[in-house]
């Protein structure tokens, strides 16, 4: 038998060729180091960290960001099946091992991270190229054989084929030789017109495991040996325990130990924590009910939302802590504005509410640390915990399993702190559950967001000055306390404000508030967007124009000079605009009592733009029924058009809910709501039926699991208000508003 | 407390407190996870198990009143996920992360064997009792439909 032949200088070749953060990571997963390499007998073939060919024949294809429902796991390997020409209904789905990579020192961008809709963007190109690279050495080895240069071979299905006499050899009876090949040092991609598998439907890929319960999350994950835990947390953030009595809880059959452990300070702001330890779930549970526990709750115990409402009403009105965006290209001695109308919006504290509850498998060995559980940033999170927990980061280890939902929820790493400081207690691995109460009591919330927003025209009606005071409860606050520039809700038109208006005046003001937050799906960007879609169709009504047309001429007149291609995002966005309003009939006569509402937006930071529309029928006062949503993306080249249609689809559940009723309230620094009754998410019967469409084009593939969100909850606002009815406040629920 | 039950056509001896709800029997001492932990007081629907061709949610029935019943968990729904409802979400491809598909094919499979041509208004009573946070309702709807116009095929 052969040995695989990449020695060190071939793998730095090999590195190389990512140039991105992956250089040196370019690894292979399981494998850690070339000597374990090299004694390998020559089995497979796997250039690079992404993909693997057996001599079977069989192509495995490994995804580095966590799969958690946005199909990372069917998009990802599409990209390099396409260019390694690897049979898709064959290849096998892995993902890459944590530790293959060296650990990042950055908090976000490393290969595993996951959020800020950012997995295709990131990967795009890298895993382009890790295909085509493997392709081009098997080329190269066929090639070899036959004596013909590689231009004159062609790979189809995991086949190359010799294009003089049509002969053919399989990947599987090259990998010997493949892996002898040098690396290439440039490859040619593939031309888009050229795509067999990008842009079409894929299923996804653990499809059918997840329909027979196979698949396993975190929560499903067993460790030999392991024990439950689950922990009643001191009410408030900061808080300390005083005293626990646990005689009862220890009376529990099957509770081993009950132990305690402090908090910690930013960035994760673990709440001090009684745990429960027990040889199962149930038994932990009801040991957990009989603790009598004392608190001391620390000072910042007073925070209520009612009053958090009231500080931001009256700061609106000032001028903003900091200013964020100006543009005063025409001042106002010039246009002067002959009129203008000012109007507030409101969004509150928001929970991810992911139906798998947090939970983290730990277990300590001395000081050496093994975690398995969803995390999607590992690298920020093993940093993190060596910091908090002390422990040397070449000894934490991650398993990285399936999330069952992520939403941003496991952006933070809190319950692998939790896990690791009650693991130190015992000398078992500890699987610890979140039960659902401490999922939306103890969490990092969305921050609540309040607008004040000023517009002035001239006597034309043309908008002359645009002006957006944010005031937030920041993520920055509490995770960053010392960093200067908070930039959360940083204010509409620092990112998220695309229209054309001479004169653009934003600011932001931070309001301390005692509760722990953090990224929610659509982070800042939905929090704006509901403020100002809302508040352009306020200004269109006002003007007496269509809102269509109205948000049109902004978008697509003339733009001024500008350090950003405000040209192409307006293009975009417009683009987007147009196809939701041709799509739901927005020139077509209404139906009795049927109204329509529009909104658009642009999300910069990962290269897609959207738009709904929601249509209504009105049933009485404050009273209607969603009759239809339409929604309409841009995102560039379309990966998996169905992976596409979930997340918009998706999108739409989860801009609703958040638009009719989702809301987390606070009372002496406690959030109140702690099931799914008191926090009800959007059900089955509130879904309304929804249709998806797309501006195609070959642009850079930009993220979609954002996207689909901002602009649903203006939307309906906008066809309330063209039904006489404009809320501005969510959830409408507290507006008095009613639906079917 | 030792407790015989009957689940998939299996019997698992479990020796557990008879107050042990179902759905921690399954997961913790069966290693039958593919039954959802959500929210412990039947709002979410992820723990949906069928008990005697009826749906239920496991976190509220405890181990001891299971004994003599007939369990079905999305283990045993059909022996290689060929039941009507599975095809339909496969057909469908409905799952985003997947992790309260199990109850909602459960629940869908309850009320199937209930009656093989539900109501929209049954259908939508019965579906709302499951919380998918993804937001695949749209297409579960599909697939609801599919399934009905497979098994009255």
């Amino acid at each position: 038998m052969k040995k695989v032949s990449i020695d060190r200088r071939q793998f730095i070749k090999v590195s190389s060729l990512s140039g991105t953060a992956l250089t040196i990571g370019f690894l292979f997963p399981g494998l850690k180091s070339l000597a374990a390499l090299s004694q390998k007998e020559c089995e497979f073939f796997q250039p690079n960290a992404f993909l693997r060919i057996d001599k079977s024949g069989q192509v495995t294809v490994y995804f580095a960001r966590q799969e958690m429902g946005q199909g990372v796991n069917t998009s990802l390997p599409m990209i390099i099946a396409e260019e390694l020409e690897a049979d898709f209904k064959n290849i096998k789905v892995e993902i890459v091992e944590f530790g293959t990579f060296p650990l990042g020192e950055v908090s976000f961008g490393n290969p595993h991270d996951t959020g800020g809709s950012q997995s295709i963007p990131q990967s795009w190109d890298l895993l382009r190229k890790a295909g085509a690279t493997a392709k081009a050495m098997l080329i190269a080895a066929a090639a070899k054989e036959w004596g013909i240069k590689p231009e004159q071979c062609a790979a189809d299905k995991g086949t190359v084929v010799n294009t003089i006499n049509m002969a053919t050899m399989s990947y599987g009876s090259l990998v010997c030789k493949a892996a002898e090949m040098p690396v290439p040092a440039q490859v040619t991609l593939k031309n888009i017109k050229d795509f067999k598998l990008i842009g079409k439907e894929q299923r996804k890929t653990n499809l059918k495991d997840t329909l027979t319960g196979k698949v396993k999350f975190g929560m499903d994950l067993v460790v030999p040996g392991m024990v439950f835990a689950v922990v009643e947390r001191c009410p408030v953030m900061g808080g300390k325990l005083i005293s626990v009595d646990d005689a009862a809880a220890k009376k529990v059959p099957g509770v081993i130990k009950v132990v305690s452990y402090e908090g910690t300070g930013a960035p994760m702001n673990v709440y001090a924590g009684v745990a429960v330890i027990a040889t199962n779930t149930w038994a932990a549970m009801k040991g957990r009910k009989l603790l009598k526990i004392k608190w001391d709750e620390g000072l910042s115990n007073k925070d209520n939302s009612v009053d958090l409402y009231k500080r931001f009403a009256a700061k609106a009105k000032g001028k903003p802590e900091r200013q964020v965006f100006k543009r005063a290209d025409a001042p106002s001695a010039v246009i002067p504005a002959t009129n203008s109308i000012s109007a507030t919006y409101y969004g509150p504290l928001l929970a991810h509410a992911a139906i798998e509850p947090v939970n983290c498998i730990a277990e300590m060995k001395e000081n050496k640390c093994e975690l398995w559980g969803g995390f999607q940033l590992p690298d920020w999170s093993v940093n993190t915990i060596a910091t908090d927990c002390n422990i040397p980061k070449k000894d934490i280890k991650v398993n990285l399993s399936l999330i069952g939902g992520g939403f941003g929820r496991r952006l933070r790493c809190d319950f692998a702190i939790e896990a690791i400081k009650i693991a130190r207690q015992i000398d078992k691995p500890v699987k610890l559950i979140w039960e659902r109460a401490d999922d939306l009591k103890f969490e990092g919330y969305r921050p609540a967001n309040y607008h004040r927003l000023k517009a002035g025209w001239d006597v034309k009606g043309q908008l002359t000055s645009w002006d957006h005071h944010v005031l937030s409860t920041p993520i920055a606050t509490v995770t960053w306390p010392d960093e200067k520039k908070v930039s959360e809700n940083g204010g509409g038109a620092d990112a998220d404000f695309w229209y054309d208006v001479p004169n653009i005046n934003t600011g932001y003001t931070k309001e301390k508030f005692n509760i722990n937050r953090s990224w929610l799906r659509g982070v800042e960007n939905a929090a704006n967007v509901f403020a100002i879609e809302g508040f352009i169709d306020e200004i269109a009504k006002k003007l007496k124009k269509d809102p269509l047309a109205f948000r049109l001429s902004l978008l697509e007149g003339a733009a001024g000079p500008d350090n950003r291609d405000w040209n192409k995002y307006r293009q975009r966005v417009a683009g987007t605009l147009k196809l939701a309003a041709d799509k739901i009939g927005w020139a077509s006569a209404r139906k009795k009592n049927h109204f329509i509402g529009l909104a658009c937006h642009a999300y910069p930071s990962t290269s897609a733009y959207a738009s709904h529309a929601v249509e209504i029928e009105l049933l009485g006062p404050k009273k209607f029924k969603i009759t239809k949503v339409v929604a309409a993306i841009d995102c560039g080249l379309v990966i998996n058009p169905d992976g596409l249609k979930n997340q918009m689809e998706g999108g739409v559940a989860f801009g609703l809910g958040q638009v009719l009723k989702d809301e987390i309230t606070v009372k002496n620094s406690r959030v109140e709501q702690d099931n799914f009754r008191t926090y009800p998410l959007l059900r089955f019967n509130e879904m309304p039926p929804v249709e998806v469409y797309w501006v195609e084009n070959t642009e850079t593939p930009g993220g979609v699991g954002e996207v689909g969100v901002s602009t649903v909850g203006p939307a309906l606002c906008n066809a309330l208000a063209a039904a006489g009815y404009r809320p501005r406040i969510q959830p409408i629920k507290n507006e008095g508003y009613v639906w079917e | 407390m030792t407790f015989e039950l009957n689940i998939n056509n299996k019997t698992y001896k479990i020796d557990t407190e008879p107050d042990m709800p179902l759905l921690w029997a399954l997961r913790d001492l069966l290693d039958l996870t593919g039954t959802k932990y959500g929210c412990g007081i039947a709002a979410c629907g992820a723990c949906t198990v069928l008990i005697n061709k009826r749906a239920a949610r496991s976190c509220m029935v405890n181990v001891q009143s299971c004994v003599g019943q007939s369990i079905t968990t999305i283990e045993g729904l059909s022996p290689d996920g060929t039941h009507p409802v599975q095809k339909a979400w496969e057909a469908m491809n409905v799952p985003q992360c997947g992790y309260c598909q199990a109850g909602q094919m459960m629940t869908l499979a309850g009320l199937l064997e209930q009656t093989k041509k539900p109501s929209d208004a049954q259908i939508n009573s019965v579906m709302s009792q499951v919380i998918c946070r993804c937001g695949t309702y749209h297409r579960i709807r599909k697939a609801v439909n599919m399934a009905i116009e497979e098994i009255n095929k």
